[in-house]
């Protein structure tokens, strides 16, 4: 019992400092133009460009799109750097010297990740619906939550698998750069899975968001949560296996940082 | 019984060398070291830079596996039982980095307490006592990136006692701090031995040494090559006398002839910012003078003085002879 309150402690407690520890630099300003302007403008310029392309009556599928991928900029960014953050403050052999349990240590790195994310989306979806008429009115708004929440934390799953990633590698920027251009490719967010050529469509279906994706533009279509329960199902478990690969990648890397006397190096 | 026991302890870094032709150079950093520590010990570790004093620490404190060789402390091995050793040692490495500059230093130590599983009446109550502990009370609501070098290193010994370790491993603690600074952190760790703390200090500090330590290993090269109280370290040199010059601008083939000397046993210099002290340990005591400072001519030379030999002086003799 009291090793639970312990971890439970350190999850929400833990999750809350670090995110305050790491995250500080994000003055009021900064964190506006990072998580209310620039996704303004990403769904306006894909949306706009897809309209343009193929038709107005198609404005519902760009916006929800965007507005859902716009989490990565919390599920990838902030998360890969609230792993790799505590080697740039040299607090990473401090952390290993603690006996805090790492699953609990590692996934609550992703909590506030996920809430943040979750409220990027909401911004963008509000965006859509104030600017582009996205029409919300057939919209189950428990279902499109939960839609949100999961899709969210499958993203952070891949982003704490990136930032374990980083612990190796001085170029966290490129990789997460790479991975986010990546999702707006391949996740269905502009382009529909079934257009991509056939050889593309199992990396989309390896990638978180893309099933999230079409769960919510099913959601705000009208349909029930029952109906979209497989690809809930299906993004959950895939978020599940990039949090565990995540976590083994993790420890690897501590056991190896000390085999190899490395934990320090940057 | 002893707290911490240390045998054989042995720590090899490979490094690769080279692009195409990759080469594994092999640094062996700690070489074979057995010591053992008793309960409320403060024990030195005193080396020059690269000795070896940082490797073995962070092999205690489970941050590094050993090569070969074994250490226990509380009778738990260093690696099988790294996670119950954890949670009974706390340790400090030198320097400003480690902390969340952007957190208070209470919140810092609220982070950390959470880390260590400190039930939160516990650290409600042990937080401002360790913030009164390291005269940091009236700053603990500031972040830490206002704080100077002297206030981390304190925030730092605050926050390795926050789950009330028995023992502490201080790796280099005042290193890099004013004078105010340094004095203020050894008050503390004067503090933690009164409470019967077990403590492994390692510095290259002599007097902070001869000051603290109840016993002292001296390491150079990854080997201990003396291990004793700082009294009978001290005796090593103790048939001898130190004269010190002060000298501006010594040219190094005058000291290697200082060296060959038949009466001169030992010979230092340590620069004092334009000047130097040159210090010169011979058995025959002041009577050598004459023939040092004709040794000296053209070199212009400042005061000189005798002294009884000194922890340091006992330390460049055991460095120097194991060079």
């Amino acid at each position: 019992m009291n090793k639970i309150l312990n971890n439970s402690r350190l999850f929400f407690h833990g999750a809350l400092l670090s995110y305050i520890a790491l995250f500080h630099w994000l003055r009021p300003m900064t964190y506006l133009a990072t998580k209310v302007v620039s996704p303004l403008f990403q769904i306006l310029f894909f949306t706009l460009l897809g309209m343009y392309a193929t038709g107005r009556e198609n404005a519902h599928f760009y916006i929800i799109g965007n507005a859902i991928q716009v989490a990565a900029l919390s599920g990838i960014y902030g998360v890969t750097f609230s792993i790799s953050g505590d080697r740039w403050e040299g607090t990473l052999a401090y952390l290993f010297g603690t006996p805090a349990n790492r699953l609990v240590l590692f996934v609550g790195r992703a909590f506030m990740h996920v809430i943040d994310g979750m409220f990027g989306i909401v911004i963008g979806l509000t965006w859509g619906a104030l600017l582009l008429r996205l029409d919300l009115s057939k919209t189950d708004p428990v279902a499109l939550a939960l839609t949100i929440f999961i899709t969210t934390l499958s993203t952070s799953g891949m982003g704490l698998l990136l930032g374990c990633m980083s612990l190796l590698t001085r170029n966290v920027m490129f990789i997460n750069n790479t991975v986010y251009f990546l999702l707006l490719v391949f996740a269905g967010v502009n382009i529909p899975v079934s257009s991509l050529p056939l050889w593309m469509q199992p990396l989309s279906y390896a990638l978180p968001m893309t099933r999230g994706i079409a769960a919510a533009r099913a959601i705000i279509a009208g349909e029930s949560l029952k109906s979209v329960a497989p690809l809930l199902n299906s993004e959950l478990l895939l978020g599940g296996v990039y949090i565990f690969a995540g976590y083994l990648f993790f420890r690897w890397f501590e056991y190896q940082a000390k085999r190899r006397g490395t934990l320090e190096v940057m | 019984m002893n707290i911490i026991e240390v045998d054989h302890l042995k720590r090899i870094f490979k490094a690769n060398i080279g692009i195409i032709r990759r080469k594994t150079k092999e640094v062996i950093a700690v070489d074979d070291i057995s010591f053992e520590i008793n309960p409320g010990e403060l024990f030195g570790l005193l080396g020059p830079n690269g000795a070896g004093k940082t490797t073995t620490v962070k092999m205690l404190t489970t941050l590094l596996i050993p090569t070969s060789g074994t250490a226990r402390i509380f009778d738990k091995d260093i690696v099988k039982d790294a996670d119950d050793i954890r949670s009974q040692i706390g340790f400090i490495f030198g320097g400003e980095r480690g902390l969340y500059w952007r957190l208070s230093g209470i919140d810092n130590l609220r982070y950390f307490a959470t880390l260590y599983h400190v039930e939160p009446e516990v650290s409600k109550k042990r937080i401002p006592y360790l913030l009164e502990l390291v005269g940091l009370s009236d700053r603990g609501k500031e972040k830490v990136e206002g704080y100077s070098r002297g206030m981390k290193q304190r925030l730092h010994i605050a926050r390795t006692l926050l789950h009330d370790p028995e023992v502490l491993f201080l790796d280099e603690p005042t290193i890099g701090l004013d004078p105010v600074g340094a004095r203020e952190t050894r008050q503390v760790i004067r503090d933690l031995q009164e409470e019967k703390k077990t403590i492994l200090l390692t510095t290259h500090y002599m007097f902070e040494a001869d000051a603290l330590c109840n016993r002292i290993a001296v390491i150079n090269h990854g080997k201990i090559i003396a291990l004793d109280t700082p009294e009978a370290l001290k005796g090593h040199v103790q048939d001898l006398s130190v004269i010190e010059v002060e000298v501006y601008g010594v040219p190094p083939d005058t000291v290697e002839r200082l060296k060959s000397f038949p009466f001169v046993d030992l010979v230092s210099v340590e620069d004092r910012d334009q000047k130097q002290a040159l210090r010169v340990h011979s058995a025959r005591g002041s009577e050598i003078i004459p023939d040092l400072l004709s040794a000296l001519d053209g070199i212009r030379v400042g005061r000189v003085s005798v002294h009884e030999p000194t922890l340091e002086d006992a330390y460049v003799r055991l460095v120097g002879a194991a060079t």
